[in-house]
């Protein structure tokens, strides 16, 4: 009776089971086949989880919506779960990815393509037009993959730059920001004489392990030093030993000189416990809101970083923290094409870019930014903005490997944090970190 | 009972018979077969490895790290939360009036988003915050608090006792208020009074109580997450590293989803005989003192 009771349960279950998947693929096939009886294409955009980037996006949907009647586009913001990246990786898992997003970073595109989740954007049709319209040749030739294909397409491009408080270097006698290691520590040795108390650079990430801190530390400084040497082509470590070397030894030379504050503080450039810090445009309106003093070449302003002695400091490079837009794999080809023929109308009217930049304060990846009469009077009365413009051909995007976080948390932990913590040589730091990450590539 | 009973019987446990299969039995059937392989969830295809994993894991710096970091975190965590949940609930079982009010006051830390907590605690010990300027101006003291393999473990240890401590001391209340009249009557008519009261009457007399917040205490340190995420990111030198971090890490960050269930596993299979190696010992001591 109790075996019999047993088995009847479990067959119950099982039923349920099977009718819940069975109803979820009728789902998705009344969809597909909706789509195409009636000729009308259905797709869902991923918007990056922020209100304004949303925005943003769903009036560009809307626009093409009204003179695509055969498109339908379902705007939503991505699930952060606890992160975005894993909100999508749960999405393709369970079927449920959409077929275009944004907000999708050089490195975990690297991970999507090598698992085949995207879909390499040049093969699509009209890639090259888009590129060309948009005027983004330079901007995304450093964004090519190691199978020379394309699979992301960047929206914005945040060339990230160092911020100065001009009005204690002032105090110190420059009119400027220093550009070069030496000027650096000048700089730094007048700060403490002057100001014991102060840092040149707050920054408690530089001794944490979080792996994706090491863009606005390591790298921006690696590629000021190197001329934006590639770190990785495809599965070689291919870092400029002499830059990195220097990079590592400048990290010394602060921390001996106590110009670094590694530990957790509150506003430290705004309330001038130090007076450099790494910063990107998304810190201006919060600037606006919270610290309306801080005027741009009045008490701050902005340079590229710093570089060892012997280079040339107008030639330097820095870090572009830069995300994009995908198309899945998992979408039909139909969904596919239409999503990129959406993308292409977007970036096909520099106005739309204009509406972009002025909504989400990110400047646009392409390579006119900083001459494009359509921008010229926004950044006109941005000032500050001007230099993130100019200096997107000096930017460098993330590495497109697709273990990008195993090798940023192994230049974290044998090479930046022990050397800053004095536990290792620049040199004995960098030929670990090598091996590390040479184990990791294998 | 007759097939209509039965019958009854299953329909009422069903809906959560439902939801135990698709929510709990499923996902661990498939966690264990994804341990296996080297799936990272959106490839179209995987290979099962074996054991790889689990050897990996079992050789890997950072789930050592997560081991030891777990007991560590206990050491600090546990006599801390049970000695201060006991010290509340004494003192508000003491009270003559407004007990309820007292209560819930303090239980609200445990209502509290443990990320804004984080939040908070990351100010209150950031460099520049009020309570670091006292140290240093009027003390002459300097503490790196979150950058010290003890100071940073501490912190975070101290930061959820003052989180856990009204909700534990809600169980030890509960305790307190059902040991009977009489009992404290007929120890004091053989003599217990004042500390040998509490020693040798209550402090046994609320065994189920320390039962339940020590197991409960003990079975949290094996899902620290929040904490140690916003404050530290498990460092320095992994001395903040716990086993959610890890698995967080490998499946979310690395997309090593297959390692990653892999060491939840582990970390499951840890869990489970660290809880019963706590149990026996209390049931020991419980037992002592006339708890079978």
């Amino acid at each position: 009776m109790k075996k019999k009771g047993f088995v009847q349960m479990a067959a119950a279950l099982l039923t349920v089971a099977l009718i819940s998947a069975g109803c979820q693929n009728a789902d998705k096939d009344t969809g597909a086949k909706e789509g195409k009886s009636s000729q009308t294409v259905t797709f869902d955009f991923w918007a990056a989880p922020n209100p304004t980037q949303q925005a943003f996006w769903k009036s560009m949907a809307d626009e093409y919506m009204k003179d695509h009647p055969n498109v339908k586009i379902k705007v939503s913001p991505m699930p952060e779960s606890p992160s975005s990246e894993a909100g999508i990786q749960s999405a393709i898992a369970s079927g449920h990815a959409p077929a275009v997003s944004e907000n999708i970073s050089r490195g975990f595109a690297a991970q999507l393509a090598a698992s085949r989740a995207i879909v390499p954007l040049d093969e699509l049709k009209g890639f090259d037009e888009l590129i060309e319209q948009r005027n983004m040749k330079t901007t995304i030739s450093s964004w090519e993959f190691a199978d020379q294909h394309q699979y992301v397409l960047p929206i914005y491009s945040n060339a990230m730059l160092f911020g100065w408080r001009m009005d204690i270097l002032k105090e110190l006698g420059y009119q400027e920001p220093p550009k070069t290691y030496s000027e650096v520590m000048e700089v730094g040795q007048k700060l403490k004489e002057k100001y014991p108390d102060k840092f040149l650079w707050a920054r408690a990430d530089l001794v944490k392990p979080t792996w994706w801190a090491r863009w606005f530390d390591f790298f921006m400084l690696y590629n000021a030093a190197s001329d934006g040497n590639n770190f990785i082509k495809g599965n070689q470590l291919v870092v400029d030993d002499q830059a990195g070397v220097k990079t590592l030894q400048f990290f010394k030379e602060l921390q001996k000189n106590d110009l670094l504050l590694t530990r957790e503080a509150t506003d430290p450039f705004e309330n001038a416990t130090s007076i450099m810090v790494d910063l990107g445009p998304w810190t201006f309106p919060y600037w606006a809101e919270k610290f309306p003093e801080m005027k741009f070449q009045q008490n701050y302003a902005l340079s590229l970083p710093p570089v060892p002695d012997d280079v040339d400091p107008s030639k330097a490079k820095t870090f572009a923290d830069t995300k994009g837009l995908v198309i899945y794999a998992s979408a039909t080809k139909e969904q596919q094409q239409a999503a990129f023929d959406f993308i292409r109308w977007v970036y096909s009217d520099v106005k739309h870019d204009l509406d972009w930049f002025k909504q989400t304060n990110l400047p646009p990846a392409r390579d006119d930014l900083s001459i494009n009469e359509a921008f010229v009077s926004y950044l006109e009365e941005n000032p500050q903005l001007k230099q993130y413009a100019e200096n997107i051909p000096n930017a460098i995007p993330p590495v497109d490997n697709e273990k990008t976080v195993e090798i940023q948390e192994l230049i974290g932990k044998e090479a930046l944090t022990p050397v800053i913590k004095g536990q290792k040589t620049p040199e004995k730091a960098w030929e670990d970190m090598k091996k590390a990450i040479d184990g990791v590539l294998k | 009972m007759n097939k209509t009973t039965a019958r009854l019987g299953w329909l009422l446990a069903s809906p959560y018979l439902i939801y135990s299969f698709i929510f709990f039995l499923f996902p661990l059937i498939w966690a264990l077969y994804l341990a296996f392989t080297n799936w990272n969830l959106i490839a179209p295809d995987y290979e099962t490895v074996g054991l790889q994993n689990f050897i990996e894991a079992f050789f890997s710096q950072s789930v050592r790290a997560a081991f030891w970091t777990t007991y560590k975190f206990m050491l600090m965590f546990v006599p801390i939360v049970v000695a201060g949940a006991l010290f509340l609930a004494l003192i508000i079982h003491s009270l003559p009036r407004l007990k309820g009010l007292f209560s819930v006051g303090y239980f609200l830390p445990y209502l509290a988003s443990g990320v804004a907590s984080a939040i908070v605690v990351k100010g209150v010990l950031s460099y520049n915050s009020p309570l670091n300027i006292f140290f240093r101006n009027h003390l002459g003291m300097d503490i790196n608090w979150l950058d010290s393999p003890i100071l940073a473990p501490l912190m975070i240890a101290l930061m959820m006792a003052w989180k856990f401590v009204g909700y534990y001391a809600l169980l030890f209340l509960s305790g307190l208020e059902s040991i009977p009249k009489e009992i404290y009557e007929a120890a004091e008519m053989d003599g217990a009074v004042g500390w040998k009261r509490f020693w040798y009457v209550t402090i046994p007399m609320l065994y189920p109580s320390f039962y339940t917040v020590t197991i409960l205490a003990v079975g949290l340190m094996f899902g620290i997450f929040t904490e140690p995420y916003v404050l530290t990111g498990g460092g320095p030198d992994y001395s903040t590293h716990t086993w959610q971090l890890e698995i967080y890490n490998q499946a979310f960050e690395k997309l090593n989803a297959g390692y990653g269930t892999a060491v939840a596993i582990i970390n499951s299979i840890v869990t489970f005989a660290s809880i019963l190696v706590f149990r026996k010992i209390l049931e020991k001591w419980g037992a002592k003192h006339g708890w079978e």
